[in-house]
């Protein structure tokens, strides 16, 4: 276990006890499909998929400062080209391939032509902009799906069959399982690179980059192709888990999930998505069983929402946020004794 | 007379009825501190905008190495060698002051399309930002957020930052202003050591007539958009139009202007 240990402290460069941490929770994950119904195992596999969606979202609104309301189109169309293909061609693992490549060329291709509408301010009127330019493109990419009834069967919804090997809902939890640390890890090297770095630069002075003499707009583009294309796999990986797409994966309202994710949990982090993203999906989960012991809680977004306001109100910076603030003053009380 | 390294002919910016800066025809030579000062409003840091890149002008060219730069945007320029500092601080407030240095010295090195490679790999970027920090006496503070030093540690940190992009000229915008006054002769010393060390190019704007006079070797007066005067710092706080502008003279002997 030591060693275990020291080779995901080393990799991750993270502290041993970090790494000690990480471990412990693996193995917890590992175990809990074993010890669990198969709506747990449900309920986490989708935590892990909609983790990296929420992930992907931080890239942008966290690290880089734009506010996409159109994301949840990477998204929910990645989710549409697995279904659509699956339909057409075959439930097969080779057109499980061909779903990944086009989600991921069509998602890049589309977060660059965004971009370039996207990004022509600079400033609070730039980031204004930017948020109806990326909503129109969102709005656009829904009505097409609602329109082309033949291949999205429209507001009804679209229901596929999918490879054999991701059947079991079982081996699903694991292959979320690992699908959402290859994408923890690929995103947090990305926002550790030197271009993710400058990404936090734009987003705290975007003047101050550009006299340093960075073109912020080519580097906004990288942060929304990544990001897309982050989102796109995740869409996939969802489509794997629910077999099932509708145009409300595409709305604004999707996209705003992603947004409350990082928000709980604590944008700018990365990490904070993937705890936000639990903190929202249990939370919704154990409000709607509650229905059962009284009738209030039918009317149980009220509830989530009163969590909302509590969460922004009292932890601003999120649930990460919130600890490395315990921390800190746990911190001081022990040094000044 | 030194190489010319910028160069304005006729520059003139409009804001509605307004000659913010109005046919100013300057050159600024290599080696060489020179100075603008003049009155509030005078058009001093309308006129860094415009060779910076942040405005474009109504009217006139920005001359740069013999280039025409007037079209250009400020990342090409910054890429040409001209570097500024803002009159309020403008630094990266959430990241750490050895990150706003690193950030500036990785643009130099233009390692900034390194996708997938840590950061911290470029080791070399890092020991240059240290070696920076201690130069503007910021050492102790490398691991703040910039955003939590004072405003003259600040001042400091966005001049490393500039410098960091070893320019080969430098527009320096009242990099004094806001510091209370026991920190500037700090300022000062830094920037004497940056003039004569590094052989810089400075163009300086500056209301503190002290430091004008130790620094610069050329002065220009900027008045309502237009440029009054030229000289030496002894020779410009003499000139009675200058006196004059500076509402009825007298002002230019105080230690601020």
């Amino acid at each position: 276990m030591a060693a275990l240990t020291n080779i995901i402290s080393k990799n991750l460069t993270v502290k041993p006890v970090q790494a000690l941490l990480l471990f412990l929770l693996l193995v917890i994950l590992l175990i809990i499909p074993m010890i669990s119904g198969m709506t747990t195992i449900t309920l986490f596999s989708r935590i892990f998929i909609l983790a990296i969606f929420g992930m992907s979202y931080d890239i942008l609104r966290g690290f880089t400062g734009i506010i996409n309301l159109g994301h949840a189109l990477f998204f929910g169309g990645a989710t549409y080209i697995a279904g659509i293909l699956f339909n057409r061609v075959g439930p097969t693992l080779d057109v499980l391939l061909l779903a990944i490549i086009t989600a991921f060329v069509l998602s890049a291709i589309i977060a660059y032509i965004m971009g370039q509408f996207a990004f022509r301010g600079t400033g609070f009127s730039g980031v204004i902009a930017c948020a109806m330019i990326t909503l129109a493109f969102g709005e656009i990419v829904r009505h097409t799906a609602e329109t082309l009834r033949d291949y999205t069967q429209g507001a009804d919804g679209l229901t596929f069959r999918i490879p054999e090997m991701f059947q079991d809902r079982f081996m699903m939890y694991y292959y979320a399982l690992i699908f959402l640390i290859v994408m923890t890890i690929v995103l947090r090297q990305f926002v550790r690179s030197p271009t993710g770095r400058v990404l936090q630069a734009i987003r705290d002075n975007e003047q101050r980059a550009r006299f340093l003499g960075y073109d912020t707009k080519k580097y906004k583009l990288i942060a929304l192709v990544v990001a897309g294309m982050a989102s796109a796999s995740a869409g996939i990986m969802f489509a794997l888990l629910t077999r099932f797409a509708n145009t409300e994966l595409l709305t604004v309202q999707s996209t705003l999930n992603a947004l409350l994710y990082t928000i709980v949990g604590g944008t700018g982090t990365l990490y904070g998505a993937i705890i936000g993203t639990g903190f929202v999906q249990i939370a919704q989960n154990s409000l709607l069983e509650l229905r059962g012991i009284h009738e209030i809680f039918s009317r149980w977004l009220i509830f989530f929402g009163a969590i909302y306001v509590l969460v922004v109100l009292y932890m601003p910076k999120g649930i990460i946020g919130a600890f490395y603030q315990l921390h800190a003053s746990w911190q001081k009380r022990k040094k000044h004794g | 007379m030194s190489e010319t390294l910028i160069e304005t002919k006729n520059l003139t910016i409009n804001f509605g009825g307004l000659k913010a800066v109005n046919k100013v025809s300057i050159s600024i030579h290599k080696g060489l501190f020179t100075t603008i000062i003049g009155p509030n409003g005078a058009g001093k840091t309308t006129l860094f905008n415009l060779i910076s890149g942040l405005l474009q002008p109504t009217e006139g060219t920005v001359i740069f190495k013999g280039t025409d730069i007037t079209r250009l945007s400020p990342m090409q320029r910054v890429a040409m060698g001209i570097g500024r500092s803002f009159q309020l601080t403008n630094v990266f407030p959430t990241l750490t002051v050895h990150e706003n240095i690193r950030l500036a010295l990785q643009a130099k090195n233009r390692t900034g399309y390194r996708i997938f490679t840590s950061y911290k790999r470029f080791r070399s970027l890092e020991e240059a930002a240290t070696k920076l920090l201690e130069d503007v006496l910021l050492h102790d503070r490398g691991n703040f957020l910039a955003g939590s030093l004072n405003h003259g540690e600040q001042r400091k940190l966005e001049l490393a930052m500039v410098l960091a992009l070893k320019p080969d000229v430098l527009l320096l915008d009242e990099p004094t202003a806001g510091m209370a006054l026991e920190e500037v002769p700090t300022m000062l010393e830094l920037l004497e050591k940056t003039k004569k060390e590094q052989d810089n190019t400075i163009l300086l704007i500056e209301h503190k007539m002290d430091l004008v006079t130790k620094l610069s070797d050329t002065v220009i007066v900027l008045v309502n958009g237009s440029v009054l005067t030229r000289g030496t710092a002894a020779e410009v706080s003499e000139d009675p139009e200058v006196l004059k502008a500076y509402l009825g003279g007298g002002i230019l002997n105080e230690t601020t202007a």
